[in-house]
């Protein structure tokens, strides 16, 4: 653009050339003097006691007044709100005096009728032949709609803040009403069974997903006392629910007849009955028996049955163990008619018996995470700790679930019941 | 880790429903879903070709179950195939190896 100052325009041009070439005409009839007063922005030159000595026209307009008023009778801070005048004071001056210039600083000044205009100051020094400084030139940006920009978005941000906050508060109720729920579907602590030491541990997958597998021990007559252990397909709400009905349903079932057999085929009709014929079928597998010391003999008698559950596992005091196998015992709910397996086996001193879900044998192992520990791991883990009691068994295998790390993505429930040797107590905790 | 696929085809016997990849808590509402949509006639049969299933978890029982319930439902028969090993000893485990009729592959389970 700038070649073309002076040129004449040619007479072939086209009209198109002839049109831009008479805008910058005009452009250039716009005297310096006019271009200062009617500029875009505020100017203001003031000497360097802040005294204004020069103020253009848009500067008088935004503030309403008269430069009579303004010129050698007001400072620049007069111009600004208060708040203006202590930022000024305290950082715009002392920087302006030590830069010689600075730029883009937020200030507010103060309207004749009352009002504010934000703006953005920029000042620079203007020195005299030798250097010294002579006077402050300013120039103030209109920032309103910036301002207002910036305004929207701190809502947008604290409008998203509280979002997160509430989202934070929500989850930290869920969690809370979850784990509430979770602990009702697994005893507080196991009861005292004379004669016998039962320890239990459970393990969960995720916070945020209630577990499928259950486990309980109670007394069901002055004899015997019967636990179970199971895991229901599914996880989440729907899983918790199926648990919960479960749970109570064995108990219940246990207290009108404590065989493990009548127990389990109450909770298949229970669940059949339930959930066939709702399209979404839903099912357990469980082990549930009963356990019987005999105070004469220090033994305890286990009759147990299974409904698809993976076999339990007898630890011996002579440091062999075994699987007590239940084949062909059907899945809790699926049938109307099932048929359970059943085993049974007496515990001598120093013997142990050990339920478990499969979370524990399914668990993925090995560097590629691509093998199962299977039942040969754990029919191994558990000759390596026969004749431990419950309780050392039971954090044996808790640690054994921890090493599996990132490999246990399941639900792990497991409970073990022993006689205790005569040397140990009988007691009864929960392990967490 | 591949995902669930599902084709269905129709065999003499009646639907042949091929399933691959993994059938596991997100992927089993897409098979019945699938399955819900198949119409199975009296007296057919429903194939479950689960020769390219590489996992199967108790989500995915669940939905075998569930079209297990679907034909009986429609009075037609269900039937599995080339069932994984890892997963039939899951089947034996929980007992419904006595309840699903059992094929080494789909061309014997097609055979009347």
């Amino acid at each position: 653009m700038m070649c073309r100052i002076g040129q004449q325009p040619e007479p072939q041009d086209a009209g198109g050339g002839r049109t831009s070439d008479a805008v910058f005409a005009a452009l250039l009839e716009d005297s310096a003097e006019e271009l200062y007063e009617f500029a875009p922005c505020g100017y203001l030159s003031t000497l360097m006691d802040g005294t204004i000595a020069k103020i253009n026209r848009t500067l008088l307009d935004w503030l309403g007044l008269e430069r009579e008023a303004v010129v050698g009778r007001m400072r620049f801070t007069d111009l600004l709100t208060v708040g203006g005048k202590l930022y000024h004071e305290t950082h715009f001056a002392p920087l302006l005096r030590m830069r010689g210039e600075i730029s883009g600083i937020a200030l507010e000044i103060k309207q004749a009728d009352g009002g504010r205009i934000p703006v953005l100051a920029s000042s620079a020094v203007k020195h005299g032949s030798t250097g010294e400084p002579l006077l402050i030139r300013t120039t103030l940006f209109d920032a309103r709609d910036r301002r207002a920009y910036e305004a929207e978005l701190l809502r947008g941000r604290k409008a998203a803040e509280e979002a997160r906050k509430r989202a934070e508060a929500d989850r930290a109720r869920l969690q809370e009403a979850l784990a509430v729920l979770q602990q009702s579907l697994l005893p507080d602590s196991l009861p005292t069974v004379p004669g016998v030491e039962a320890a239990a541990y459970y393990h969960t997958a995720s916070p945020d997903r209630l577990g499928g597998d259950f486990y309980d021990v109670f007394p069901v007559d002055g004899k015997r006392f019967a636990f179970f252990l199971g895991d229901v397909c599914g996880k989440g709400p729907e899983a918790a629910a199926l648990t919960s009905l479960t749970r109570y349903t064995l108990r219940a079932a246990a207290l009108h007849d404590p065989d493990p057999v009548a127990a389990l085929t109450t909770l298949n009709k229970v669940l059949h009955e339930r959930y066939a014929g709702s399209g979404d079928p839903r099912y357990c597998t469980a082990v549930f028996g009963t356990i019987e010391p005999d105070a004469a003999t220090g033994e305890a008698a286990i009759h147990l049955a299974s409904g698809g559950h993976p076999p339990v596992l007898v630890l011996r005091a002579d440091g062999t163990a075994g699987y007590l196998p239940t084949p062909g015992g059907l899945l809790v709910g699926v049938l109307p008619d099932a048929r359970f397996a059943t085993a049974g086996t007496t515990l001598a001193p120093g013997d142990t018996l050990l339920l478990y879900t499969d979370g524990l044998t399914e668990a993925r192992v090995g560097e590629d995470r691509t093998s199962l520990y299977g039942d040969d791991g754990l029919l191994r883990f558990a000759t390596g700790h026969a004749g431990r009691s419950p309780h050392a068994l039971i954090r044996a295998l808790t640690g054994l679930l921890d090493g599996f790390g990132d490999g246990l993505d399941d639900d792990t429930a497991l409970l073990a019941l022993g006689v205790p040797t005569s040397s140990s107590l009988s007691s009864a905790t929960r392990s967490h | 880790m591949s995902p669930l696929k599902i084709t269905a085809r129709d065999a003499t016997t009646g639907p042949v429903v091929e399933i691959t990849g993994e059938l596991d808590y997100a992927s089993a509402t897409q098979l019945r879903e699938q399955l819900a949509a198949l119409s199975l006639q009296p007296g057919r049969r429903l194939v479950l070709d689960l020769a390219g299933m590489e996992f199967c978890d108790s989500s995915g029982i669940t939905a075998l179950l569930a079209a297990r319930t679907q034909a009986l439902a429609a009075q037609a028969e269900v039937a599995l195939a080339a069932v994984p090993g890892n997963t039939m000893r899951v089947l034996r485990i929980v007992g419904l190896d006595q309840i699903f009729a059992l094929y080494p592959d789909s061309d014997t389970a097609t055979r009347a």
